[in-house]
């Protein structure tokens, strides 16, 4: 415990600090920030807050819980996550089943586990863990990395947590791990041709996995494609979100006073249909600052990739890229009516502790890439 | 190209890869911020605007509802102010949902499981307002109020609610309770094929009665107003107002109050003496079909319903074998007994079986033509009275005379003279669920896949027995049509249309249904057999009261069931009896009928009710009610 202690300040005090990257943790402090006054202006006289912590405070502790494992994470070689993958991804998966077991209902879907008050949804932290263990089978196939078996192997290897995720039900988070499991195979050189055919046979799948929904999740899915067929159901939600973003102009109608979002028409909105309250409380620009902020974050991400010391640091960077990428997209496309209604948060803005702990975690391992780029290579 | 990292490799990074991935991932996310400028610059007054048209609603004014006189311009029904308790489900989050149920139940007194029922039966939006208790107490709605930060989602409104009354303005639900039936929310069945008339989901409609059959006259038009509401759908303020409501129209109805009272009064009392358990009385003018008064006992008090009946009170109703809910003077039939003899009499003078002079022999048992010998159908007097001619044996109710005038008319003519009378048919009373009753006739032996009627059914049929059924209005109504001369009135329910002040404005016209096709010497020698019924059949004393007039009538029981105790069988007895000014005469304006169901003690205790009912009606001082032990003076056939 001690030599741990002594180990971990040393490490502040180290020369590493002196290759921190100040540009990844301002971009995502601006969109915590952000989060934080968007979060505040969705629950504003919103009556069901009353009572317990708000929002808004919940997500501050999250938020200094998250910074600190950030540099905590940041001070540490990030190679112990290689050396531990295989366990890793065993965690994963028990940790998956067990709350598919006992979570907690959640609009119908088994997707925290509750610890101390605050719930924890695991499937957030397991899609980070996920890009670890992914990260270090991929860095390791060296010249076989153009094989089908890179493909089939990286493919199962996600398989089994995206199915126990999709199984709570939570087709978000599976989604993801596919976004991410493409992602890396990508950027790790794997063969084209073959991913191409993959995802060919995919797409032929797809109806079967969409019968396998259940009707909730497929009358929203379809929403996107015609909003007015169910517009008191399903896809109510869509319209409003819609309503809500088309409203908000040039420059919104400023916080906590916008229509829509205000008067609880969006069910969910401090959760997944967080960016119609940005779209209509700071209209076009607001909407674009945020734009802006992941694209420079991705950016940051992939540049720290493409400067890593090794293969494993790179892929851990291009499955963060991959993952917030995907989510920003689905996200935002989802409000936006372009992109089908599942429940994925928008990263670092959506309310929701797991998810920005996870986050934390995973931009501490980037920072910690970023801060060892110069070291040789172990 | 050269390696960024050089000489650090373990995996071969791909430059191409690289820039591939970034410019993908900018040019998506552009692609993004294109969708946004889209919507929210280019497309962004349409969506605004559809914004607004959230903010604002057209809702609807609802109509006062009309109010209900009886025939003396006295308020029967009316519309009170009462507190009334709502939930709006969005505002109502789900933790705190059996909380607050429960702590409403506490404060109003009502059941919880009656309340979170009507929550969880709520189809609507979520923003709507539900309704969970009516006429909650002013007490109650103060505690509400004083602990709405503590219930979320709870609103307190005031709305009118049903009052119904008696004749002395006091509340008197059992009094008219199946005249003017109740309102009631607007269930979901209901609503799916009325909401395109304009009802709403927290609506109140018509349930039975008037109140269900007059429900287009009394709901009038609901209004409409735009309004600008807030985040929790409460109304902020209006806006204008498109249409004003049209109140409903206020109904006076046919019934005199007081004469229900003396009607329920005689009724209560017969039924009473001879352990009866359900019975009907209906007093009607024979000249214009209009209904003075409808008894049907057991009642219900409606004013439960107005207010929003437990479950327990309506499963008290509904488990009760005497179905208090019924209003057994048109929705159920029974078998009419020797009443039904007026349609054998004219069927048989009208096809020229017999002329009112021709006498035919009576005997204590008639031999069923065609049966085998000794099969026969009895007389209710064993010994047979010897040869009569029409008006005796209508005045002695023989039996077997009947017999024979059944058979010799034949069952599609003895069918067809019923419907003349109307019998069989529905009378078109605007009262809801009424019955058409049972008239057996060749087509209807053959619906239930026989050939035709038996003889002995045919026979039967002549003396309303086992093949007949009826309701106790259309009975009436029969016998009223003998009274007036011969014209078959529609029963009226409603005289028309008045003021707020009960003062008739619209006056609803009587409607004949038909003229009766027989001969005027043929109903003239009903009409006198029936005044031989009071003076010189067995009637007993009833002729002894002192009334304007030649009361004139027939009496009939059915027997049914199974044997009592004391070997006789239950039956129903029927009284049914009008007043004209001299025998024969066709200028009766009272007209009543009695039918007292599964009676015990031996005679008829629905003539014993007509007694005392025409006592209070006309204020005799000398009381001639039977003592309940002597009722078997008054013979039951």
């Amino acid at each position: 415990m001690g030599v741990a202690t002594a180990t971990l300040v040393e490490s502040f005090r180290g020369r590493d600090w002196h290759h921190f990257d100040a540009q990844l943790l301002l971009y995502v402090l601006l969109l915590m920030g952000l989060g934080v006054v968007m979060g505040y202006s969705a629950g504003f006289n919103d009556p069901s807050a009353a009572g317990g912590m708000s929002e808004s405070v919940k997500t501050l502790i999250w938020a200094s819980i998250g910074i600190t494992l950030f540099f905590v994470v940041a001070s540490v070689d990030y190679h112990w996550l290689r050396g531990l993958a295989a366990p890793i991804y065993l965690v994963v998966l028990g940790l998956l089943t067990v709350t598919m077991l006992i979570g907690t209902n959640l609009f119908g879907a088994q997707m925290s586990v509750t610890v101390a008050g605050l719930d924890f949804q695991f499937s957030e932290a397991s899609k980070v863990l996920m890009i670890a263990v992914l990260a270090a089978y991929l860095s390791g196939r060296r010249e076989r990395i153009g094989r089908l078996s890179t493909i089939v192997v990286a493919g199962v290897l996600m398989a089994l947590p995206a199915f126990l995720v999709f199984r709570q039900p939570d087709l978000g988070t599976a989604l993801v791990f596919i976004g991410i499991l493409v992602g890396m195979l990508f950027m790790s050189g794997a063969s084209l041709g073959w991913m191409g055919l993959l995802a060919a046979g995919i797409i032929g799948a797809a109806p079967i996995a969409v019968s396998m929904l259940q009707d909730y999740q497929r009358q929203r899915l379809f929403c996107f494609l015609e909003p007015s067929a169910d517009p008191q159901g399903a896809c109510f939600q869509l319209i409003q979100a819609l309503n809500a973003v088309g409203s908000g102009g040039w420059l919104g109608r400023g916080l906590t006073v916008g229509g829509e979002g205000q008067r609880g028409y969006i069910p969910v909105q401090s959760t997944d249909f967080i960016f119609t309250v940005v779209a209509e409380d700071l209209g076009f620009v607001g909407g674009l600052v945020i734009l802006t902020l992941f694209g420079l974050l991705v950016w940051r991400i992939l540049l720290i990739g493409w400067q890593a010391r090794d293969a494993f640091g790179m892929m851990i960077a291009a499955g963060l890229a991959s993952m917030i990428l995907f989510q920003v997209l689905v996200n935002i496309g989802m409000v936006m009516g372009v992109m089908p209604v599942t429940g994925i948060p928008l990263p670092f803005i959506t309310y929701g502790g797991s998810s920005l702990i996870s986050l934390l975690f995973g931009m501490g391992i980037l920072q910690s890439i970023r801060m060892r780029a110069h070291k040789p290579t172990l | 190209m050269a390696d960024l990292n050089d000489g650090r490799v373990d995996l071969h990074r791909s430059p191409g890869r690289f820039i591939a991935f970034s410019i993908a991932a900018m040019l998506l996310l552009l692609a993004l911020g294109g969708r946004l400028f889209h919507l929210q610059i280019l497309d962004g007054e349409v969506y605004a605007g559809r914004a607004t048209a959230d903010r604002t609603a057209e809702v609807p004014i609802p109509a006062p509802r009309g109010l209900i006189f009886d025939r003396a311009g006295r308020a029967i029904a009316v519309s009170v102010p009462a507190w009334t308790v709502k939930i709006r489900p969005a505002d109502l989050p789900a933790a705190d949902r059996s909380r607050v149920i429960a702590r409403v139940a506490t404060l109003t007194g009502a059941d919880r499981a009656a309340l979170r029922g009507r929550l969880d039966a709520f189809s609507g939006s979520p923003f709507d307002l539900v309704p969970l208790e009516r006429g909650v107490s002013r007490e109650a709605a103060l505690l509400i109020g004083e602990e709405a930060e503590a219930l979320p989602g709870v609103v307190v409104t005031v709305e009118p609610i049903r009052r119904y009354l008696d004749e002395s303005g006091a509340a008197g639900g059992p009094l008219l309770s199946h005249v003017i039936g109740y309102t009631g929310p607007v269930s979901r069945d209901e609503l799916a094929t009325l909401e395109a008339d304009g009802y709403l989901r927290d609506d109140v409609i018509g349930k039975a009665g008037v109140e269900a059959s007059f429900e287009e006259e009394l709901r009038g038009t609901y209004g409409s107003q735009l309004v600008e509401r807030d985040a929790s759908g409460r109304q902020l303020k209006v806006i204008e107002t498109i249409r004003e409501p049209t109140p409903g129209r206020n109904l006076m109805l046919t019934i005199d109050a007081e004469i229900q009272r003396k009607a329920t009064q005689a009724l209560t009392w017969g039924m009473e003496v001879a352990d009866v358990s359900q019975g009907v009385t209906v007093v009607m003018n024979p000249q214009t079909g209009e209904i003075l008064a409808m008894v049907s006992l057991p009642a219900y008090d409606n004013n439960k319903f107005a207010a929003g009946i437990s479950t327990e009170d309506f499963n008290v109703y509904l488990a009760d074998p005497d179905r208090p809910l019924r209003n057994h003077a048109v929705t159920d039939i029974y078998p009419p007994g020797s009443t039904y003899k007026l349609v054998t009499g004219i069927a048989a003078m009208e096809e020229g079986v017999t002329t009112p002079g021709r006498q035919w022999p009576t005997f204590g048992c008639y031999q069923i033509p065609g049966a085998p010998d000794g099969e026969c159908l009895y007389d209710w007097n064993r010994q047979g009275f010897g040869p009569l001619d029409m008006v005796d044996a209508f005045a002695k109710s023989s039996d077997t005379f009947f017999y024979q005038m059944a058979v010799e008319t034949g069952i599609d003519p003895l069918a067809e003279w019923a419907g003349e009378l109307g019998f069989g048919k529905l009378s078109g009373i605007r009262l809801p669920s009424e019955e058409e009753g049972i008239v057996a006739s060749t087509d209807w032996a053959r619906q239930q896949g026989r050939s035709g009627v038996f003889t002995g059914e045919l026979a039967q049929a002549g003396i309303g027995q086992n093949v007949v059924a009826v309701t106790p209005l259309q009975l009436l109504n029969a016998y009223a049509a003998l009274a007036n001369g011969g014209t078959l009135m529609k029963p009226m329910i409603a005289r028309g249309e008045t003021d707020a002040t009960g003062e008739l404005v619209v006056p609803y016209e009587p409607e004949v249904l038909h003229e009766i096709g027989a001969d005027e010497g043929t109903l003239q020698t009903m009409r006198i057999g029936a005044r031989e019924v009071i003076t010189s059949g067995h009637a007993y004393n009833i002729r002894d009261l002192d009334l304007p007039g030649a009361l004139s009538g027939k009496t009939g029981t059915a027997e049914f069931g199974e044997l009592t105790d004391q070997g006789t069988l239950p039956f129903h007895s029927w009284f049914v009896a009008y007043l004209p000014s001299t025998a024969g005469a066709t200028d009766a304006d009272l007209a009543v009928v009695s039918f007292n169901y599964s009676a015990v003690v031996p005679g008829n205790v629905s003539a014993e009710v007509v007694k005392y009912f025409l006592q209070l009606h006309y204020d005799l001082d000398e009381d001639l009610r039977l003592d309940p032990n002597d009722f078997s003076l008054v013979t039951a056939n």
